[in-house]
């Protein structure tokens, strides 16, 4: 499906001429014209409306019957009445009957003061009720789920929550049970409402029905206000809207629509997220290590610490940027190491290199498509991601583009996809075979030649690589979302060639709405990589003298090249592969700086000196979005603690290394310098970004990257897949900091668990949640097993990141393959489980095994 | 040059100066009118009230001190933290912060109460705009207008201080004074 075309048509509205878009419906076309029709149930953004409240009930000319606003669309020449007698009537009815069992307990109500329900029954209403009969009682209030409360006089049954759960985040969970009068919301078997977007119920619901359980009675809209960012909790960077009070504390997060980037949804950890903010064990003082513990001093201690460190260490130091930091931040990092430092060991990617060309090429502006693509695309390539766990909004986007528009849904995951059941042809193929499987597409796609080998070097059946070429090869436009995960390891950059390759035979630049969007593993990872945070790329992604580490290359550099470590918002203990190699680098490095906001266990053992990293509600600052939108970061609140802004504390390192004043003053500035140092950024300013953001491939600049060719030279051929249970491993949404330190989200911290199949799980004698320890030689990592139908026989799944038993300790880049074995009861009844297991330790397998109180059998 | 001011000069119009006996009728007449309004009090004897070991009483319905009110019965606060007051005020000076009850701790009689209430005194403008917006008759204005402290910060009236029984130290007007 292309693009719909706008068309207008005229009509009269309250005997006003009104132009507006043809298929609009009347309520929208009605704004046209100044018009406002009441409505309830009609939501856009939940599909076709159902006219479920009656409240938009108009008069339209040669129609016997009162319409619905909202279900009908508007027709050239159509005359419509909102204002006579008999629609006044019919609203105050309305109104009047919605309010027969609701409850107008508005002062103890947490919507009260911007509920819809109270605008429309002081504007449209009969102001006064006949009702003396007793109203409907339910059981209030209750927990929805751990997030969301729910309060069942005050619903008014307008079905935007249900329908919410049925079409739009499709887990058909929540229901309208029982009938008439006796409705109610609820989900179907009585079970909590938890999902990856439950969150967005409370949004849509139009009384206080739904309400936030950590917003529950903090506060009045007049009590706070309201200020516009970008969440910078994944790569999907919603726009969200920061619920402020008293200056300082951030008290709820809301959507801020932006059709060009989420849809107007966001996901729970972006609502709730906002919590890890005011955590009480947020780092909001520097720190720098005094007789073997991190001690609290003041800033020109910490600052004076760390000149001196850099200094001795000089070219010796490397720096890992995590995609927390804004473009001016990973600027100035770069800038401090490569010009002041004389170093060029800098890496924003957790693993394997990216080449110079490729990063040149995956950037052309007709390689790249925007969010907004997706909704119309013919095909819609999911390629080594999961959306819902790495970029979550993107996830409703394809559901959407299926649903709405015939998408239709290609995925190619080793481990199932949530979006499978959505997917017309599903490639499943062995972890790490990503290079294979994206040459055995290519190769079915140019005639076949060599697909069964490469199948097979897969891992997946040759007829479900054919299928999936097949609806390839006829799509008119493709977007392709492409898990970043494909370019890691040592062979990333096969990898990353075998996805051109595919690209180019797909012929994705010669089709109109087509192109790439890269899921990439950290949030800013785009913008870090533009503005030159690559051990080989400078600024506009252009190649430097010398060429640095790359991170996978770092720790074991450490204590030979490199000396020192700057970790900006980077904690490779729980994101990087090869998690004993980090931590014995860390623990080899005479000096580490690190700038964070919670003390991981690698910061709280190794650092030497720490800085308080700002909240994305305290920075200013740009991000740029995977498909290449420029979005603003905007402070929502003072800074917490001593927190200072994170570009100055890097200005004024690298100011003090070189002897001279601080020469940057202020956050545009920075950002002054950053755009002008991206020649594809150039002439960007904050006041075009504003608050919708701009693609700089929309821009002119964007002509001055030089055009690189889509390589065209044969592929190597793919390594074969060994024998063994190989392993895969998983992001979640629900890692990190924010399961960890907000407290509404703890109940969704994973555990680490190992997915395998059925087949495998009968061989190896395991049931659904044994405890298990996964790993080969002495490297173990202790996990619950589940069976999942899905999982292709062969390949067991555990999940990056976890708090204890990360399976990072697992992984180096190359494929693994492992062993499982199963802990005796008697010994895992004696240890706790993953997730209340003791932190701290530097190392998950050396925790399990200290753990352990008597000897594995 | 000299300044022409063009259209805009406005012309004014001015009554006949007084003559002599009309200027003298000025100075001295309306003097003596005034004088003999005062001299007539004289007789009365002095009216000051010796404030403050005398005050004057006030009307029932006057704006004083505020108060927060509890059930009589129960003794739970009657206020539900609802923040309309503050939305109410024109001075800004009302802070309330809502909490939510619990079984254990049941403060008010709804769901949520007031775990912060504050008036800033030195803010207030003794409206009444609180008591007429509170759904729940939950604050109320008395009689006390003895409010001055030494320092701002004391003036910053707490919700214990303002669920405390206050000092009746004004004395109410009786019926017809
Ligand atoms: S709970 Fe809210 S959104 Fe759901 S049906 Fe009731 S009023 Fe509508
Ligand atoms: S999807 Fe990502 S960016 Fe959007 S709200 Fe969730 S965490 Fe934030
Ligand atoms: S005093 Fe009344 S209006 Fe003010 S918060 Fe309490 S209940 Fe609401
Ligand atoms: S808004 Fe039209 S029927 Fe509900």
């Amino acid at each position: 499906m292309s693009r719909p075309e706008e068309k207008f048509v005229s009509f009269d509205i309250d005997g006003r001429e009104v132009r507006a878009p043809e298929g609009a419906m009347l309520v929208d076309g009605a704004k046209y014209g100044d018009v406002e029709i009441p409505v309830f149930c009609y939501e856009p953004k939940l599909g076709p409306p159902v006219g479920a409240c009656r409240m938009c009930l108009v008069e339209i000319e040669g129609i016997p019957k009162l319409q619905t606003a909202c279900s009908t669309p508007v027709k050239d020449g159509m005359v419509v009445i909102t204002k006579s007698d008999r629609v006044q009537s019919a609203q105050n009815a309305v109104v009047e009957f919605l309010l027969v069992n609701h409850p107008l307990d508005c002062p103890v109500c947490d919507a009260g003061g911007e509920c819809p329900l109270q605008d429309v029954a002081y504007g449209w209403g009969p102001g006064r009720s006949r009702f003396i009969e007793p109203k409907r009682h339910f059981k209030k209030p209750l927990e929805l789920s751990p997030t969301v409360a729910i309060d069942r006089e005050r619903c008014i049954l307008c079905y935007r929550c249900v329908r919410y759960s049925q079409e739009i985040a499709e887990d058909h969970q929540l229901v309208l049970l029982e009938r008439a009068d006796h409705s109610f919301v609820g989900t179907h078997d009585g079970a909590p409402y938890v999902g990856p977007f439950s969150g967005n119920i409370i949004d849509l619901c139009p009384v206080g029905a739904l309400t936030s359980v950590p917003y529950r009675f903090r506060a009045r809209p007049w009590d706070v206000e309201e200020a516009g960012t970008v969440c910078t909790l994944c790569p999907s960077q919603c726009n969200v809207t920061l619920t402020v009070r008293d200056d300082n504390k951030v008290l709820r997060a809301f959507n801020r629509q932006n059709d060009e980037v989420d849809d107007g949804w966001l996901c729970d950890k972006g609502r709730f997220g906002y919590q890890t903010i005011h955590a009480a064990d947020r780092v909001v003082h520097p720190m720098v290590r005094d007789g073997g513990t991190l001690r609290a001093v003041p800033w020109e201690r910490a600052l004076s610490e760390a000149v001196a460190g850099l200094r001795k260490a000089g070219a010796g130091t490397a720096a890992l940027v995590g995609g927390e930091a804004t473009n001016e931040e990973g600027f100035l990092l770069q800038r401090l190491l490569r010009e002041v430092l004389g170093s060029s060991h800098v890496d924003s990617r957790p693993s394997g290199r990216l080449e110079g060309e490729h990063a040149r090429v995956l950037a052309r502006p007709d390689l790249s498509a925007r969010v907004s693509d997706i909704d119309y695309a013919d095909v819609v390539l999911v390629l080594d991601a999961e959306p819902v766990d790495e970029a979550a909004i993107l996830d409703l986007r394809v559901r959407k583009a299926a649903r709405r528009n015939g998408a239709r849904v290609v995925v190619a995951t080793s481990r199932p996809s949530s979006l499978d059941a959505n997917a017309e042809a599903v490639v499943r193929f062995a972890p790490g075979a990503s290079e294979a499987a994206l040459a055995a597409l290519g190769a079915a796609l140019t005639g076949g030649a060599g697909l069964d080998d490469l199948a097979r070097r897969a891992g997946a059946p040759a007829e479900t690589v054919r299928a999936a070429a097949s609806l390839l090869g006829a799509a008119e436009s493709i977007v392709v979302l492409w898990g970043e995960r494909l370019s890691h390891g040592a062979r990333g950059p096969q990898g990353v060639a075998a996805l051109l390759a595919l690209m180019r035979s797909l012929d994705i630049t010669g089709k109109e709405g087509s192109g790439l969007i890269e899921i990439p593993s950290s949030t800013n990872a785009r913008g870090l990589r533009e503005v030159g945070c690559l051990p080989n790329l400078g600024p506009g992604l252009v190649p430097t003298a010398g060429e640095g580490l790359a991170a996978a290359d770092m720790p074991g550099a450490v204590g030979e090249d490199i000396s020192a470590l700057v970790l900006l918002q980077a904690d490779p203990l729980r994101t990087h592969p090869d998690r004993q190699a980090w931590a014995a680098a860390l623990d080899r490095a005479t000096f580490v700086v690190a700038f964070t906001d919670f003390l991981g266990e690698g910061v709280l053992e190794q650092a030497d000196v720490v800085f308080p990293a700002p909240s994305y509600a305290e920075k200013e600052g740009t991000i740029t979005h995977p498909d290449g939108r420029l979005q603003r970061l905007r402070q929502s609140i003072g800074l917490v603690g001593e927190v200072r802004p994170q570009w100055g504390v890097l200005a004024e390192l690298a100011a003090a290394l070189e002897d001279k004043p601080v020469e940057l003053l202020s956050s545009p500035m920075a950002t002054e310098q950053m755009v002008a140092a991206v020649p594809f950024y150039a002439g960007v300013t904050l006041a075009e970004i504003g608050g919708r953001g701009v693609r700089w491939q929309d821009r002119d600049a964007a002509s001055s990257l030089a055009a690189a060719e889509l390589p065209d030279g044969a592929l190597e051929s793919p390594p074969e897949l060994g024998d063994g249970l190989r392993l895969g491993t998983v992001l979640s949404l629900w890692t990190g900091k924010v399961t960890e330190h907000a407290p509404v989200l703890s109940f969704l911290a994973p555990q680490q668990r190992a997915e395998l199949s059925a087949d495998d799980a009968r061989r190896l004698d395991l049931s659904p949640g044994d405890v298990v320890e996964v790993g080969f030689d002495g490297t173990r990592v202790r996990a619950v097993a589940a069976l999942r139908d899905a999982v292709p026989p062969g390949s067991v799944f555990l999940v990056e990141g976890t708090r204890t038993d990360n399976a990072t300790a697992l992984t180096n880049g190359a494929p693994r393959t492992v062993e499982i074995t199963r802990v005796p009861d008697a010994v895992a009844k004696g240890t706790s489980l993953p997730l209340a297991a003791d932190a701290g330790a530097a190392d998950a397998s050396t925790s399990v095994a200290g753990s352990a109180e008597a000897p594995p059998a | 040059m000299t300044y022409d001011p063009g259209p805009d000069v406005i012309a004014v119009q001015r009554g006949p100066e007084p003559g002599g006996a009309g200027g003298a009728y000025r100075i001295f007449g309306e003097t003596l009118r005034g004088l003999k309004t005062t001299l007539a009090r004289v007789a009365e004897g002095p009216v000051t009230i010796e404030y403050p070991e005398e005050k004057t009483p006030v009307y029932p319905r006057f704006r004083g001190r505020h108060k927060l009110q509890r059930f009589e019965d129960t003794g739970l606060e009657k206020c539900v933290g609802c923040s309309l007051c503050a939305a109410a005020c024109p001075a800004d000076c009302i802070r309330v912060v809502a909490a939510e009850n619990t079984p254990e701790h049941q403060v008010s009689a709804g769901e949520r109460y007031a775990s912060v209430y504050e008036i800033n005194m030195t803010r207030c403008i003794f409206c009444g705009y609180c008591e007429v917006a509170c759904p729940f008759d939950a604050i109320t204005m008395g009689h006390d207008f003895e409010l001055s402290d030494y320092t701002r910060s004391d003036l910053i009236f707490t919700k214990e201080m303002l669920l405390a029984e206050p000092l009746e130290r004004t004395p109410l007007r009786r019926e017809g004074e």
